[in-house]
């Protein structure tokens, strides 16, 4: 992206607060989501990240304050419309369908076959065959199942919770390399991450949270919070 | 058909439960005393005011009656699925159309006489159906919440709304709720004479009669169970969801 233009937030939170009865989870939060940025969200455990994600595709509704898709509250789009605009990746896979076909038709049930398969090709699985049992799947597939399908129904952002951590080394190497992929061809993605050392790897920004409030937020490469990584 | 005094001899039966359960040491003596003492009150309370009912009430008296059980059902089955938002008010509506639609097809159908005497006995059987039909749906609804949030997020993640959201989960929870009235069916006459079919044979009734009786009892039983567990499945659905179509917590 050139210098010169002003990089434009797809996703922001403005002044958030989420109290669950008496407990403050995020307290007076403001941050930007870029376009065609990976921004990683990191910080210790307990710190509000989930929650912060929930906030993006309206699985929470903060307690003050708003969140801003393209400019605007997220109130005032029909909700089905944000979750198919602002895909989500939970942490651990969760398979829909019995077969890989059945799966990636969830979200969208006239997906033809040709279509499928150019899915599966983005999200690293382009050998895999449609009528394959999901529960067939490695942990790491069954992952990148998963984000194809979150692709299908044709996201602008894709939010990714700790997409790696029920996964061993090498199916998180072939997830991160997706996302690399696709945040590469345009897409934009927000990774809640407990790992310093992906967050590096991955983020082009990153948002640190701490007892619920922005530590530090700006250029990956400029963190003092993922410097402690290497 | 036993007499006073048989009733009477007849607690010579507690007299053995009670030996039985004081001699194994289960602790359960109270209990049996408490539970065949307030069986009898409540029997004969029940029985003495539907002597009443049948006698100068009618059939609005005996419909009456039917509203009362259907109170008391939708209570115990809300009580079962407790957590599920609205689950008394859902259970009492799905076996109110459940019992109230089985009972005004037969009556309107003239399968059954609208006298009370016949209308009360058979909508306490409907009554039971349809709370057992509703009661079994929510309470897995309840499990399938909790158990099924990740699944069910998937979905809304993807744009669903709640209702397709989570219609596998209430499919999987109506399957479970009406497979006992369905094997009940199957099996009737071959493993299990239920209740009607023994009280009228009892009665000196000729067998055939009370078969037709049982085939009544046992479809009524089905349909008042099928629609009392759809009824309030649908309507459980859309209380578990807000405006923004995210699934409550469950207490």
């Amino acid at each position: 992206m050139s210098e010169n233009v002003p990089m434009q937030a797809v996703l922001s939170l403005e002044d958030v607060t989420v109290r669950r009865g008496d407990v403050t989870v995020l307290d007076g939060i403001s941050a930007q989501f870029l376009a065609g940025r990976c921004t990683a969200v990191a910080g210790p455990s307990g710190a509000g990240k989930s929650t912060l994600l929930r906030l993006l595709d309206r699985l929470e509704e903060p307690s003050s304050g708003q969140v801003l898709l393209r400019g605007r509250p997220l109130p005032s789009y029909d909700v089905l419309e944000v979750r198919r605009r602002v895909g989500l990746v939970q942490q651990a896979p969760v398979l829909l369908g019995a077969t890989v076909l059945a799966d990636l038709r969830v979200g969208r049930p006239n997906l033809t076959p040709d279509e499928a398969h150019e899915l599966l090709a983005r999200a690293g699985l382009g050998d895999q065959a449609l009528d394959r049992e999901t529960n067939s799947l490695s942990g790491g597939e069954a992952q990148r199942l998963c984000l194809a399908r979150a692709l299908a129904v044709g996201p602008e952002v894709l939010l990714l919770d700790e997409p790696t951590s029920a996964l061993d080394a090498v199916a998180a190497v072939s997830v991160e390399r997706v996302v690399r992929a696709l945040v590469a061809d345009g897409l934009t993605a927000v990774l809640v991450s407990h790992d310093l050392r992906q967050a590096s790897r991955m983020a082009d920004d990153v948002v640190v949270l701490r007892d619920g409030r922005v530590e530090e937020t700006g250029p990956a490469a400029d963190s003092v919070y993922l410097a402690g990584a290497s | 058909m036993p007499n006073w005094y048989g009733v009477a001899a007849s607690v010579a039966l507690v007299a053995v439960a009670f030996f039985v359960v004081v001699r194994e040491r289960l602790g359960l003596g109270r209990e049996v005393l408490i539970a065949s003492v307030r069986a009898a009150v409540q029997l004969v309370a029940v029985g003495g005011l539907l002597l009443l009912l049948f006698q100068h009430t009618g059939l609005p008296g005996a419909l009456l009656w039917v509203t009362v059980m259907i109170l008391l059902a939708g209570r115990v089955a809300g009580g079962r699925a407790r957590g599920l938002p609205g689950a008394t008010r859902v259970a009492t509506i799905g076996i109110a159309v459940g019992a109230g639609a089985t009972l005004g097809l037969l009556i309107v159908a003239r399968v059954i006489d609208s006298s009370g005497r016949v209308v009360v006995p058979v909508g306490g059987m409907v009554v039971t159906g349809a709370m057992q039909g509703a009661s079994l749906t929510l309470q897995r609804m309840r499990d399938e919440v909790a158990s099924g949030r990740p699944a069910v997020e998937a979905r809304l993640a993807l744009g669903l709304d709640g209702h397709r959201a989570f219609d596998p989960h209430l499919r999987t929870s109506l399957r479970n709720a009406l497979i006992p009235a369905i094997d009940g069916t199957k099996v009737v006459g071959l493993i299990s004479l239920p209740g009607a079919t023994v009280g009228l044979l009892l009665a000196g009734v000729s067998p055939l009669t009370a078969i037709r009786y049982q085939v009544v009892v046992m479809y009524m039983l089905l349909g008042g169970a099928a629609v009392a567990a759809v009824v309030a499945g649908r309507l459980g659905v859309r209380l578990l969801f807000d405006d923004a179509h995210r699934m409550r917590r469950v207490g």
